[in-house]
Protein backbone atom coordinates (compact mmCIF):
# COMPACT_ATOMS: atom_id res chain seq x y z
CA UNK A 1 0.00 0.00 0.00
CA UNK A 2 1.30 3.27 -0.71
CA UNK A 3 0.95 6.59 1.21
CA UNK A 4 -1.63 8.02 -0.23
CA UNK A 5 -3.81 4.66 -0.03
CA UNK A 6 -3.03 4.67 3.59
CA UNK A 7 -4.75 7.93 4.30
CA UNK A 8 -8.04 6.14 2.77
CA UNK A 9 -7.66 3.24 5.12
CA UNK A 10 -10.54 2.94 7.29
CA UNK A 11 -9.85 -0.08 9.62
CA UNK A 12 -8.51 1.99 12.39
CA UNK A 13 -11.41 3.95 12.76
CA UNK A 14 -12.43 4.14 16.42
CA UNK A 15 -15.75 5.47 18.34
CA UNK A 16 -15.87 6.94 21.96
CA UNK A 17 -19.15 7.34 23.55
CA UNK A 18 -20.32 9.51 26.51
CA UNK A 19 -24.19 9.76 27.83
CA UNK A 20 -24.65 12.53 25.11
CA UNK A 21 -22.14 12.24 22.15
CA UNK A 22 -20.32 10.15 19.96
CA UNK A 23 -16.47 11.23 19.00
CA UNK A 24 -15.24 9.49 15.67
CA UNK A 25 -11.78 8.96 15.01
CA UNK A 26 -10.71 8.53 11.56
CA UNK A 27 -6.23 8.20 12.32
CA UNK A 28 -6.02 8.04 8.43
CA UNK A 29 -7.56 11.78 8.71
CA UNK A 30 -4.76 13.01 11.40
CA UNK A 31 -2.35 14.94 10.46
CA UNK A 32 -0.90 15.51 13.64
CA UNK A 33 -1.44 19.05 14.54
CA UNK A 34 -1.62 18.16 18.34
CA UNK A 35 -4.56 20.41 19.25
CA UNK A 36 -6.40 17.68 20.80
CA UNK A 37 -4.25 16.45 23.87
CA UNK A 38 -2.20 19.99 23.62
CA UNK A 39 -5.80 21.19 24.70
CA UNK A 40 -7.83 18.81 26.28
CA UNK A 41 -5.33 16.15 27.62
CA UNK A 42 -7.80 14.85 30.63
CA UNK A 43 -10.10 13.68 27.36
CA UNK A 44 -7.37 12.88 24.40
CA UNK A 45 -3.86 11.37 25.70
CA UNK A 46 -1.98 9.39 23.35
CA UNK A 47 -0.33 7.50 25.27
CA UNK A 48 -3.53 5.65 27.39
CA UNK A 49 -5.17 3.11 25.48
CA UNK A 50 -8.01 3.74 24.77
CA UNK A 51 -6.89 7.28 24.19
CA UNK A 52 -9.87 9.13 23.97
CA UNK A 53 -11.86 9.27 27.69
CA UNK A 54 -15.14 10.80 27.16
CA UNK A 55 -15.93 11.08 30.63
CA UNK A 56 -12.77 13.32 31.02
CA UNK A 57 -14.02 16.84 30.68
CA UNK A 58 -17.81 17.91 30.26
CA UNK A 59 -19.60 17.03 26.87
CA UNK A 60 -19.29 21.11 25.60
CA UNK A 61 -15.53 21.13 26.27
CA UNK A 62 -15.21 18.36 24.19
CA UNK A 63 -17.27 19.42 21.26
CA UNK A 64 -15.16 22.67 21.45
CA UNK A 65 -11.89 20.98 21.03
CA UNK A 66 -12.99 18.25 18.21
CA UNK A 67 -13.63 21.47 16.32
CA UNK A 68 -10.73 22.81 16.70
CA UNK A 69 -9.30 19.80 14.99
CA UNK A 70 -8.33 20.97 11.54
CA UNK A 71 -9.01 17.63 9.84
CA UNK A 72 -12.09 14.87 9.98
CA UNK A 73 -9.65 13.07 12.24
CA UNK A 74 -12.09 13.89 15.19
CA UNK A 75 -15.78 14.56 14.67
CA UNK A 76 -18.62 14.13 16.77
CA UNK A 77 -22.54 13.43 16.63
CA UNK A 78 -25.01 13.93 19.22
CA UNK A 79 -26.22 10.24 20.40
CA UNK A 80 -29.48 12.06 20.38
CA UNK A 81 -30.76 12.32 16.48
CA UNK A 82 -32.96 15.13 17.01
CA UNK A 83 -30.36 17.28 18.47
CA UNK A 84 -28.09 16.36 15.18
CA UNK A 85 -31.01 18.30 13.35
CA UNK A 86 -31.43 21.52 14.97
CA UNK A 87 -27.48 22.35 15.98
CA UNK A 88 -25.56 23.19 13.12
CA UNK A 89 -22.60 21.32 12.91
CA UNK A 90 -19.85 24.09 12.16
CA UNK A 91 -17.03 21.95 11.50
CA UNK A 92 -19.18 19.83 8.68
CA UNK A 93 -19.81 22.47 7.11
CA UNK A 94 -15.99 23.42 7.20
CA UNK A 95 -15.32 20.15 5.97
CA UNK A 96 -17.45 19.59 2.67
CA UNK A 97 -15.36 22.37 1.42
CA UNK A 98 -12.96 19.21 1.12
CA UNK A 99 -9.60 19.39 -1.28
CA UNK A 100 -8.29 18.15 -4.62
CA UNK A 101 -10.32 20.53 -6.45
CA UNK A 102 -8.39 22.50 -9.18
CA UNK A 103 -7.62 26.35 -7.41
CA UNK A 104 -6.87 29.22 -9.34
CA UNK A 105 -4.14 31.86 -7.75
CA UNK A 106 -7.13 34.00 -7.13
CA UNK A 107 -8.93 31.84 -5.21
CA UNK A 108 -6.02 30.05 -3.27
CA UNK A 109 -5.52 30.75 0.20
CA UNK A 110 -2.31 31.56 1.98
CA UNK A 111 0.19 28.83 3.24
CA UNK A 112 1.36 29.14 6.19
CA UNK A 113 3.80 26.17 7.60
CA UNK A 114 3.33 25.72 11.38
CA UNK A 115 6.77 24.04 12.63
CA UNK A 116 5.80 21.92 16.07
CA UNK A 117 7.85 21.44 18.88
CA UNK A 118 9.24 18.12 18.61
CA UNK A 119 6.64 17.54 15.55
CA UNK A 120 5.97 17.83 12.16
CA UNK A 121 5.21 20.66 10.18
CA UNK A 122 1.64 21.65 9.45
CA UNK A 123 1.11 22.78 6.58
CA UNK A 124 -2.58 24.75 5.76
CA UNK A 125 -3.94 26.56 2.65
CA UNK A 126 -3.27 26.00 -1.04
CA UNK A 127 -0.39 23.85 -2.01
CA UNK A 128 0.26 21.48 -4.09
CA UNK A 129 2.66 18.23 -3.31
CA UNK A 130 5.38 16.54 -5.47
CA UNK A 131 7.54 13.44 -4.92
CA UNK A 132 10.68 12.58 -5.63
CA UNK A 133 10.53 11.89 -9.48
CA UNK A 134 8.66 15.17 -9.47
CA UNK A 135 5.57 14.11 -10.18
CA UNK A 136 2.58 16.04 -8.78
CA UNK A 137 0.57 14.05 -6.06
CA UNK A 138 -1.93 15.99 -5.26
CA UNK A 139 -2.93 19.52 -4.65
CA UNK A 140 -3.74 19.95 -0.65
CA UNK A 141 -5.38 22.17 1.59
CA UNK A 142 -3.94 20.59 4.96
CA UNK A 143 -1.21 18.23 6.14
CA UNK A 144 1.82 17.89 8.33
CA UNK A 145 5.03 16.60 6.84
CA UNK A 146 7.62 14.56 8.89
CA UNK A 147 10.47 16.51 10.40
CA UNK A 148 12.16 13.62 12.42
CA UNK A 149 13.07 11.10 9.92
CA UNK A 150 11.24 8.39 11.27
CA UNK A 151 7.72 8.37 10.01
CA UNK A 152 6.89 4.93 8.21
CA UNK A 153 4.18 7.27 5.98
CA UNK A 154 6.98 9.77 4.41
CA UNK A 155 6.84 12.34 3.60
CA UNK A 156 3.98 12.83 5.75
CA UNK A 157 3.64 12.58 9.50
CA UNK A 158 2.56 9.37 11.19
CA UNK A 159 3.02 10.22 15.06
CA UNK A 160 5.95 8.17 15.09
CA UNK A 161 8.05 11.17 16.56
CA UNK A 162 6.71 10.29 20.10
CA UNK A 163 8.08 6.68 19.50
CA UNK A 164 11.42 8.23 18.86
CA UNK A 165 11.36 11.01 21.44
CA UNK A 166 12.24 13.34 18.66
CA UNK A 167 13.28 16.53 20.33
CA UNK A 168 13.65 19.18 17.68
CA UNK A 169 15.50 22.09 20.14
CA UNK A 170 18.41 20.39 20.21
CA UNK B 1 9.70 18.76 -14.06
CA UNK B 2 5.59 19.91 -14.29
CA UNK B 3 5.27 23.77 -14.42
CA UNK B 4 2.04 24.97 -13.11
CA UNK B 5 0.86 28.03 -14.35
CA UNK B 6 -0.32 29.51 -11.05
CA UNK B 7 1.38 31.19 -7.88
CA UNK B 8 0.06 27.81 -5.51
CA UNK B 9 3.08 26.92 -3.37
CA UNK B 10 4.73 23.77 -3.86
CA UNK B 11 6.08 21.35 -1.89
CA UNK B 12 9.05 18.91 -3.31
CA UNK B 13 10.13 16.01 -1.72
CA UNK B 14 14.10 15.70 -2.72
CA UNK B 15 15.00 11.52 -2.16
CA UNK B 16 16.89 11.30 0.81
CA UNK B 17 16.73 15.67 1.30
CA UNK B 18 14.94 18.24 2.76
CA UNK B 19 11.28 19.56 1.69
CA UNK B 20 11.77 21.90 -1.16
CA UNK B 21 8.98 24.45 -1.04
CA UNK B 22 8.64 26.95 -3.53
CA UNK B 23 6.38 29.85 -3.57
CA UNK B 24 5.12 32.45 -0.94
CA UNK B 25 4.61 30.68 2.53
CA UNK B 26 4.60 32.08 6.05
CA UNK B 27 6.18 29.67 8.38
CA UNK B 28 5.61 29.82 12.09
CA UNK B 29 8.44 28.81 14.25
CA UNK B 30 8.13 27.03 17.77
CA UNK B 31 8.33 30.15 19.53
CA UNK B 32 5.40 31.78 17.18
CA UNK B 33 7.28 33.97 15.47
CA UNK B 34 6.47 34.36 11.41
CA UNK B 35 8.97 34.60 8.75
CA UNK B 36 7.60 35.39 5.00
CA UNK B 37 9.38 33.13 2.66
CA UNK B 38 9.34 32.36 -1.04
CA UNK B 39 11.35 29.41 -1.48
CA UNK B 40 12.83 27.14 1.37
CA UNK B 41 14.61 23.64 1.96
CA UNK B 42 13.12 22.37 5.51
CA UNK B 43 15.21 19.54 7.08
CA UNK B 44 13.09 16.30 6.80
CA UNK B 45 15.69 13.98 8.42
CA UNK B 46 15.65 15.29 12.06
CA UNK B 47 20.12 15.78 11.90
CA UNK B 48 19.92 19.84 10.84
CA UNK B 49 21.33 21.97 13.37
CA UNK B 50 19.80 24.79 11.49
CA UNK B 51 16.14 23.55 12.79
CA UNK B 52 13.70 23.62 10.96
CA UNK B 53 15.96 24.28 7.49
CA UNK B 54 18.39 21.98 6.07
CA UNK B 55 21.75 22.13 6.78
CA UNK B 56 22.95 19.65 4.82
CA UNK B 57 23.27 17.02 7.86
CA UNK B 58 21.02 14.55 6.07
CA UNK B 59 24.35 13.13 4.10
CA UNK B 60 26.04 12.70 6.85
CA UNK B 61 23.42 11.16 8.78
CA UNK B 62 22.61 8.51 5.84
CA UNK B 63 19.02 9.04 5.58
Amino acid sequence: MDNFSKITDDSQNREYSNDEITVFWKPGKCVHATTCYKELIEVFNPRRRPWVNMYGAPTERIIEIVNKCPTEALTYKWNDEAKNKETINLKNERLKKGEGQNVTSQQAKPVTIQVMRDGPLVVQGDFEVFDEKGNKLKHMIMTSFCRCGASNSQPFCDGYHRKIGFNSEK
Amino acid sequence: MEISNNNIPEFKVIANGPLHVKGKITLINTNGEKQELEETWLCRCGNSKNKPFCDGSHKTAGF
